[in-house]
């Protein structure tokens, strides 16, 4: 197994203009980054500076104004299909189709892949018992609840064995309990998979959780800071929160967070 | 029995009492005015008896029906193939939605009466007169209504769908369609009552089978009782497609129980 590509952002640029008012806005400003294979990083910042126009070019749903996201030597906006399979998605809200039962949610990315109807329905079912939904698997998604869903759309995600995992504020809106026992299940899978996760939030304690690094957004997703957890010992934890807290209120870096 | 079966057996829509009495009420009054009708100055075949048109209705030939039918239902598909075709191109190129919805806005709203005319003086063939009629009134309607509920689509649906990037067949067949069926069977219950209208005014004109054609015979001997008996086929007929289409949607739409 050859495991995910790294992952090379240079001078990353992305401008949208308003269709009211016609002024260009610039979303990310020359933005550089690098990911190694199998690294999970979350990416925090504070509303409005990039992180979500970030994941959309990542997906390759835009198109960078500038520069260049290379995935292995594979853009996802170019080679749109080339990562069919190969890079998956959790967001905000579960955004499971209301019309389709929690298997058939799961199964929704084999289909795309085209694998055989018994391939589809045994892997989907023991993602689904993994996760402990092995009851609710002919269940609608109004049937069940909100940690059940993310559950359901977590499931989704790892069905496909992909290389690289996304996650957009995916546990932010589920209560704390739930949200840390699912953050748990996502690290623990990722690990597992070796898949390269990059999880964009705006908890701290997520983040700190979480990843292995931690980059911090300014405006214009400039880069403020790129935090390796492992440098800090857990007892440096609620330091290392106020650090990037500080960061993120003065939108320059903080010195204790240069380790 | 509790206060809310009490309700329930009121409302419930398979023994709907107020049209029970609506209906009864509406045929006693028909009754007795086909009774006094002579008395009041009014020839007796305007207001026929129930006796009289239960004896038209015994003569309805099943055919005609049947013709009517196959007209509406080949029609109704046609137009709906048509109509969201159209709409998913339309909703791929925003360049060919910005020509054909002003196209489309206008054809819908040329009075059927139009239809038919052009329909008369431009092909020959009864058949397809009819249904080009049919096709012109109820394909835009299939299209506006795609359209729109594929534009209604949620944004993070579609986010999410492409993100798992489907092909363009993939994305309409998994996402657009399922997500547009409750449209869909709303513009069929639409089209099949337009179309019940207006296949019979197209047989009007030219047909020598169907409904419409039987209609005018009717009138032609001043049988009120014909046009009454075939009237009723013609409702029962529309009902029955409506119940046909709900139980559809019943099924299809079981995921909102």
């Amino acid at each position: 197994m050859s495991g995910p590509p790294p992952i090379e952002v240079r001078d990353l640029r992305k401008v949208f203009r308003q269709t009211t008012t016609g002024q260009s806005v610039v979303a990310i400003e020359r933005l550089d980054l690098n990911i190694a294979p199998r690294e999970v990083v979350a990416i925090v910042g504070q509303t409005g500076c990039g992180k979500s126009t970030f994941f959309d070019l990542m997906i390759g749903l835009e198109q960078p104004s500038g520069g260049s996201i290379r995935i292995g030597d594979k853009s996802p906006y170019s080679d749109f299909d080339y990562f069919r399979g190969r890079m998956a998605t959790v967001f905000q809200q579960d955004r499971l189709l209301p019309w389709r039962s929690a298997i058939d949610n799961v199964r929704l990315p084999l289909e795309l892949i085209g694998l055989p109807d018994e391939v589809q329905h045994e892997r989907s079912l023991s993602w689904l018992k993994r996760l402990g939904l092995e009851k609710f698997t002919n269940a609608y998604p109004h049937e069940l609840s909100g940690g059940m869903r993310q559950r359901v759309a977590i499931a989704r995600a790892f069905v496909v064995q992909p290389d690289i995992l996304l996650a957009d504020e995916a546990f932010g809106h589920l209560d704390e309990v739930t949200a840390a026992e699912l953050r748990e299940t996502f690290l623990a899978l990722a690990r597992e998979f070796g898949s390269t996760a990059i999880l964009i939030t705006h908890q701290l304690e997520e983040a700190i959780g979480v990843g292995d690094r931690i980059i911090v957004f300014g405006k214009s997703a400039a880069l403020l800071a790129d935090v390796r957890v492992a440098a800090w010992p857990k007892s440096e934890y609620l330091l290392l929160r106020e650090a990037i807290q500080a960061t993120l209120q003065s939108n320059r870096p903080d010195p204790r967070l240069a380790r | 029995m509790h206060r809310e079966e009490q309700r329930e057996s009121v409302l419930d829509p398979r023994f709907p009492r107020q049209t029970l009495v609506s209906i009864l009420v509406f045929a006693v009054v028909w009754e007795v005015m086909s009774h006094l009708a002579p008395s009041l100055g009014i020839p007796a075949f305007a207001i026929p008896s129930f006796v009289r048109i239960g004896q038209s209705l015994l003569t309805i030939t099943p055919i005609d029906v049947a013709v009517t039918l196959a007209r509406v239902i080949g029609a109704l598909a046609v137009s709906f193939v048509l109509g969201l075709v159209l709409a998913m191109a339309m909703y791929r190129s925003q360049s060919l939605e910005n020509y054909l919805h002003p196209l489309i806005r206008i054809l819908m709203a040329v009075p059927v009466v139009s239809w038919i005319l052009f329909a008369v003086l431009w092909f020959r063939g009864v058949e397809f007169r009819i249904g080009f009629v049919l096709v012109a009134v109820c394909g835009p309607v299939f299209l506006i209504d795609s359209l729109d509920a594929m534009r209604g689509v949620p944004r993070e649906l579609r986010g999410m769908m492409r993100s798992f990037r489907p092909t363009t067949l993939q994305y309409f067949v998994k996402l657009m369609l399922p997500a547009i069926v409750p449209n869909i069977i709303t513009s069929w219950k639409i089209n099949l009552s337009l179309a019940i209208r207006v296949v019979t005014i197209a047989e009007l004109v030219g047909a020598v089978t169907g409904i419409g054609h039987q209609l005018a015979v009717a009138q032609e001997l001043f049988s009120v009782a014909d046009v009454f008996a075939w009237t009723l086929v013609l409702v029962a007929l529309l009902f029955l497609l409506e119940a046909m289409v709900i139980h559809i949607e019943n099924r299809l739409l079981r995921w909102r129980a």
